[in-house]
């Protein structure tokens, strides 16, 4: 079946057709390492993957690499306190198990040392040995966000250097062991074209697309703007217009229900794209990324025990 | 197809002066990536170093990292006179660490080497190469490429002028990377001076290519423990890797570089090649005037 299905990505990214379905790989453990609380949600996160992991029996962490201070109105300390307070809740809709934060000083991860982020990751991995890791594209192109590029580099590293065990010896005197991660799971801030390149659609079901919608709406902090759905609906009545669907509710329900659409059509539209109801879509590298030349061999030559 | 001929036999009384300077971030890249045309050039008269950035000493399956550095050392002096270059200088940088490392530090050492040597073609790890795992690839492609810009220019590192190390241009410039990138093969614009992907047929040079990197016996060793445990977690198993001996590992590598040279050939009308993204002479030249 995965061979199939590997065939299928690698003609998929050569002929740019309609995506092949990813399906879950087995595993037990999936790791989220990403720079924001809400990047799991927006019209890139992979928010609908990470409940469709736990719906498959995955314990999922969430690494927040940030501190968030800089996203909302309340002020750097209050930001923090409250955007981590949110990211707990919205995980918790997608089946999170627990948010570790890592701190790092929001938009200032451009002069952060690499080497000091990918150990703490590197850590992380060995603790938990995730099946899976999603996070930023580390090949992503015209992401402006140095907290995505810094975190993108670091994880892509982690990943197989955890795998080694020269690398941070120290951390085997705790009993840890090397761990390399053999599914990569990368999105990008901007959907197609050459800044990111997705290979594979993941499937979503109903409820796994309102999981993604309340997580996203959980971001109270930076989504509760009923401003803004009263000046639609003003807009919308100067012209004759209406939706129906946001008629009598007050503003701030009406912001609900449209920030909450906003992810429902996103998915809908990457379901639309690759013949199914509801989809995201990612850069899935397997298990084999490293050794191109063997890939074929081994997938054709392996056997059950 | 006179021409052609033509053109080969010129090519190889050039090769005779040719100098080539290779720059690779670890043992095993530039064997598996380009190392069956730099084994051409060199049994074509060619004079060949190599710059190898860092010791490798993490890419190992159950050795320290000092007797990791130690023997990947001596295996990949092993490796690069099978292909036949003839020095070999190993910076010693920390496998793993180049990240930390100052990319101008890096750039001026390798600066040194190409105003020593004036070289006629470079080989560096190409930094646009997507989904290339390994960073330090990615770090000694970049100063490499611009190792090769400054040698040229007069105002940088004076200091060198003093000690007769006078400022040169390398005419040909190869970027090399194994195929992880699927867009590796779309050409770059052609408005303005611009690498362009290329392949060379390999087959003479196969032979010699796998003995090369069968040579590199701690990464190999390492890389086949690697599968083997991964298939062992997951409940399956390779018949080649049941016993991780010398033989199997050999047999591992043969398979991983015949594919990859079948890969290097899809489309080519080779049976083996490499591919590269090429900045020759004439790509320094305007299309329109070329």
């Amino acid at each position: 079946m995965i061979h199939r299905v590997l065939a299928a990505i690698f003609l998929a990214s050569a002929a740019g057709a309609q995506l092949p379905l990813l399906p879950i790989p087995p595993g037990k453990t999936a790791l989220v390492i990403l720079a924001h609380h809400d990047d799991h949600t927006w019209q890139y996160g992979l928010g609908g993957t990470i409940a469709k992991m736990s719906d498959a029996a995955y314990t999922v962490y969430f690494v927040r690499v940030t501190n968030d201070e800089k996203d909302g109105g309340a002020g750097w300390g209050n930001n923090d306190q409250t955007n981590l307070r949110e990211a707990i809740a919205a995980t918790r809709f997608l089946g999170v198990k627990e948010v570790l934060s890592l701190n790092w000083r929001n938009d200032h991860m451009d002069s952060i040392p690499l080497n000091e982020l990918r150990a703490q990751l590197i850590l992380l991995i060995r603790k938990h040995r995730p099946e899976v890791v999603i996070s930023w594209n580390p090949w992503g192109h015209y992401d402006r966000n140095p907290d995505h590029r810094k975190v993108a580099r670091a994880a892509g590293e982690a990943v197989w250097m955890a795998g080694l065990a020269n690398i941070h010896p120290e951390h085997l005197e705790t009993g840890l062991a090397p761990h390399r991660v053999p599914h990569l799971f990368y999105t990008q801030r901007n959907d197609y074209g050459k800044g990111h390149d997705p290979n594979a659609a993941i499937e979503l079901d109903d409820g796994q697309v309102q999981r993604k919608a309340g997580a996203y709406w959980a971001h109270a902090n930076v989504r509760y703007n009923p401003a803004a759905a009263r000046a639609l609906r003003r807009q919308l009545d100067a012209q004759g217009l209406t939706i129906p669907e946001l008629d009598g509710l007050t503003d701030e329900q009406a912001n609900e229900k449209l920030e909450k659409w906003h992810m429902i059509w996103i998915s809908a539209q990457r379901g639309k794209e690759n013949g199914v109801k509801y989809a995201e879509v990612c850069r899935y590298l397997d298990e084999w990324r490293d050794v191109p030349g063997l890939r074929d061999y081994i997938l054709g030559s392996a056997e059950k025990k | 197809m006179k021409l052609r001929l033509l053109l080969c036999m010129a090519m190889s009384l050039l090769a005779q002066d040719q100098k080539v300077l290779v720059i690779t971030a670890d043992a095993s890249d530039y064997v598996l990536a380009a190392g069956g045309t730099i084994a051409g050039m060199a049994a074509s008269g060619a004079t060949v170093w190599l710059v190898r950035v860092t010791n490798d000493d993490k890419d190992s399956w159950d050795l320290p990292p000092e007797e990791t550095a130690r023997r990947t050392r001596e295996e990949s002096e092993r490796a690069a006179r099978i292909l036949g270059i003839g020095k070999v200088v190993s910076l010693g940088y920390r496998a793993g660490e180049l990240g930390g490392v100052s990319p101008t530090e890096l750039r001026d050492r390798l600066m040194f080497y190409v105003r020593s040597f004036k070289p006629g073609v470079m080989f560096i790890p190409n930094p646009y190469a997507e989904y290339v795992e390994v960073l330090d690839r990615y770090y000694t492609g970049q100063a490499a490429e611009e190792a090769r810009r400054a040698a040229s220019l007069a105002n940088f590192q004076p200091p060198f002028a003093s000690v007769g190390l006078e400022t040169h241009l390398t005419p040909e410039l190869y970027y090399y990377a194994q195929p992880f990138d699927p867009r590796r093969r779309e050409a770059e614009s052609t408005a303005t001076f611009a690498p362009q992907p290329k392949a060379l047929d390999i087959a003479p040079m196969l032979a010699k290519k796998i003995q090369a990197a069968q040579a590199l016996k701690t990464v190999n060793h390492a890389l086949a423990m690697r599968i083997q445990q991964r298939l062992q977690e997951t409940g399956r198993r390779l018949p080649l890797l049941d016993r991780v001996d010398d033989d199997a590992v050999g047999k591992l590598v043969e398979i991983n570089v015949r594919k990859l040279a079948e890969i290097g050939a899809q489309g080519t009308g080779y049976s083996a090649a490499e591919e590269f993204h090429y900045a020759g002479v004439e790509y320094q030249i305007p299309a329109k005037y070329r």
